[in-house]
């Protein structure tokens, strides 16, 4: 359980995209927060950045009084697991090891290098495996299994961490929808029963008012709403999203100008 | 008529690919005219080169197959030998040199040229300078290979390592696992089928460089071979050259076998 802290976060990228402008929030421990926005809003740059996968141009972020910087990377990491789109597995390896990895920030020893983990990380990684229902799958190579399970692996993997917060960047994505609402579920659950606090960006404006305490809008790096599902009317979506449709129509004309 | 174009803007090829395709013409045109390709010469050539292989045409030397099966080995040997050494100093100097693990760029950069350095001359060339250091014999026939292999191997296996995909690497980095883990755990079996296949292309091509060292002094078949050629031994050069036909081809065959398994997955080399 872990409070998220970002203050006045500003994300420049190497080509001088400023993907992020000064952007505030507070999270609190235990929630399940959605963020939505149209693509290139900004969500990934600021998810990787709360797991330091991104460093910040400008602005802190803590997690529960830690903050995130290049000396406390391993510690933010160990306590701050991840889930991605892609999954990011390790597809040639086993369930198992996949999920193991999540113990790795735990373990400094050459042992580890060696492939070696003791016998309570095993124990740790198939109590993940049980929880996520893939206790079938523990010895069968990570690519071998449809993209529903190979999220729920991602999901053991995180964890198998023991982790404060997970931060899921459109975890489902990839998925389809009955394995979108199986993940979601999964989340939301393991988010209530373990107070693990969960902030994931999702497109699917529905599944957000179904699973979030708290819905955060983003729109070109800036929070553009802040409140909960009951608050996120069809107008603020259309709002959230307009910036986008203006796009769509304007290159629908621009093709038909072409025609 | 129908009117055909290139999937471009314009319809014409790409600008670049029509300026190497012209260049590569002109450059084939020029060169056989330096190199002096004379068909005359060609044509003329089949009368010695039939003399030569009708002279191959006799019994083989029997009382010979001992010290041919004693000299193959040491071949053999050598290559394994020499491939071995290699891949063990491979691995370790190819993450060095790979853009994307090395521990900085400018170590990158050293470990590029170094490879680049010890690819330049071929392991004939190598060899002499070894058997001038430590004299004839299998050893420094065994140093030339396993250096000048170093300088493949380690390049391939740089850029395996640098071909294997983001997401498996920045899934170990997001769990807080450090670079060697990443390492181990993200680079090492994503770029484990190439690395495999690396090794036993290079495992054919250094049996064939082990049969010629000899040639130098450096062990191996080769001494033999070129022995016998000078004394007109036709009886031994046909058993030299069937015996390194009949090694070279099922070294070939088993490897294209490990091959398809490693690719295809039915072997788990590391679960
Ligand atoms: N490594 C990078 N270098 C330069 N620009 C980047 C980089 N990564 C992202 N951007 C830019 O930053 C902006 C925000 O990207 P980001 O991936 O955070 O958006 P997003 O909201 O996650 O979009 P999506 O919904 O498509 O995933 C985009 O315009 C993108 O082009
Ligand atoms: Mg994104």
């Amino acid at each position: 359980m872990a409070s998220i802290k970002i203050n006045s976060l500003a994300k420049t990228y190497d080509n001088g995209f400023q993907a992020l402008q000064c952007l505030s929030l507070d999270i609190d421990p235990g929630s399940f927060t959605v963020i939505l926005g149209p693509s290139g809003a900004g969500k990934s740059t600021l998810l990787r950045t709360i797991n330091g996968l991104e460093t910040a141009t400008s602005g802190t972020v803590c997690v529960s009084n830690l903050q995130v910087n290049k000396q406390n990377l391993k510690s933010i990491r160990e306590h701050v697991a991840m889930v991605f789109q892609q999954f990011n597995l390790v597809s040639r390896l086993s369930v198992m090891t996949n999920v193991l990895t999540g113990r790795l920030a735990k373990r400094h020893s050459l042992l580890s290098l060696l492939y070696l983990f003791p016998k309570e990380d095993y124990a740790i990684a198939l109590k993940a495996l049980e929880r996520v229902g893939l206790e079938e799958k523990v010895w069968h190579r990570a690519d071998k299994l449809s993209g529903g399970q190979q999220q729920r692996v991602g999901i053991a993997r995180a964890l198998a961490q023991e982790p404060l917060a997970i931060i899921a960047d459109e975890p489902v994505a990839s998925l389809d929808p009955r394995s979108s609402k199986e993940v979601l579920t999964l989340l939301r659950d393991i988010c209530r029963e373990m107070n693990i606090t969960v902030v994931a960006s999702l497109h699917q404006v529905d599944f957000a008012r179904e699973y979030a305490d708290r819905i955060i809008g983003m729109n070109a790096g800036r929070i553009v709403f802040d409140g909960p599902p009951s608050a996120f009317t069809s107008s603020q979506e259309i709002s959230l999203y307009q910036h986008e449709t203006m796009e769509v129509k304007e290159d629908a004309k621009m093709a038909l100008a072409y025609a | 008529m129908q009117k055909w174009h290139w999937p471009t803007p314009n319809g014409l090829p790409p600008f670049h690919i029509s300026i190497v395709v012209i260049c590569s013409i002109l450059l084939l045109a020029l060169s056989a005219s330096m190199v002096e390709i004379s068909y005359n010469r060609i044509v003329n050539g089949w009368r010695p080169m039939v003399d030569f292989l009708g002279h191959l045409l006799v019994t083989p030397d029997w009382s010979y197959l001992g010290q041919l099966g004693a000299k193959m080995l040491e071949t053999v040997e050598m290559t394994v030998l020499a491939t071995a050494i290699a891949t063990i100093v491979s691995v370790p100097v190819g993450i060095l040199a790979a853009e994307n693990a090395s521990p900085h760029p400018f170590v990158y950069r050293i470990m590029r040229e170094v490879l680049s350095f010890a690819r330049a001359l071929p392991e004939l060339v190598w060899a002499l300078v070894f058997v001038s250091a430590v004299g004839l014999g299998p050893l420094p026939g065994v140093m030339a290979l396993a250096f000048v292999t170093v300088g493949f191997m380690a390049k391939f296996i740089a850029e395996s390592i640098e071909v294997v995909g983001k997401g498996a690497v920045e899934g170990i980095q997001s769990t807080g696992g450090g670079r060697l883990q990443t390492i181990m755990f993200a680079i090492m079996p994503q770029a484990l089928p190439d690395f495999a296949g690396t090794l036993l292309y290079i495992l054919d091509h250094n049996l064939r460089a082990a049969a010629i060292l000899g040639l130098v002094g450096a062990g191996g078949i080769g001494y033999d071979m070129v022995i016998s050629m000078r004394m007109f031994e036709y009886d031994r050069i046909i058993m030299i050259a069937i015996s390194i036909y009949l090694i070279v081809t099922l070294l070939d065959r088993l490897s294209d076998k490990l091959r398809k398994r490693i690719i295809h997955g039915k072997v788990n080399v590391i679960r």
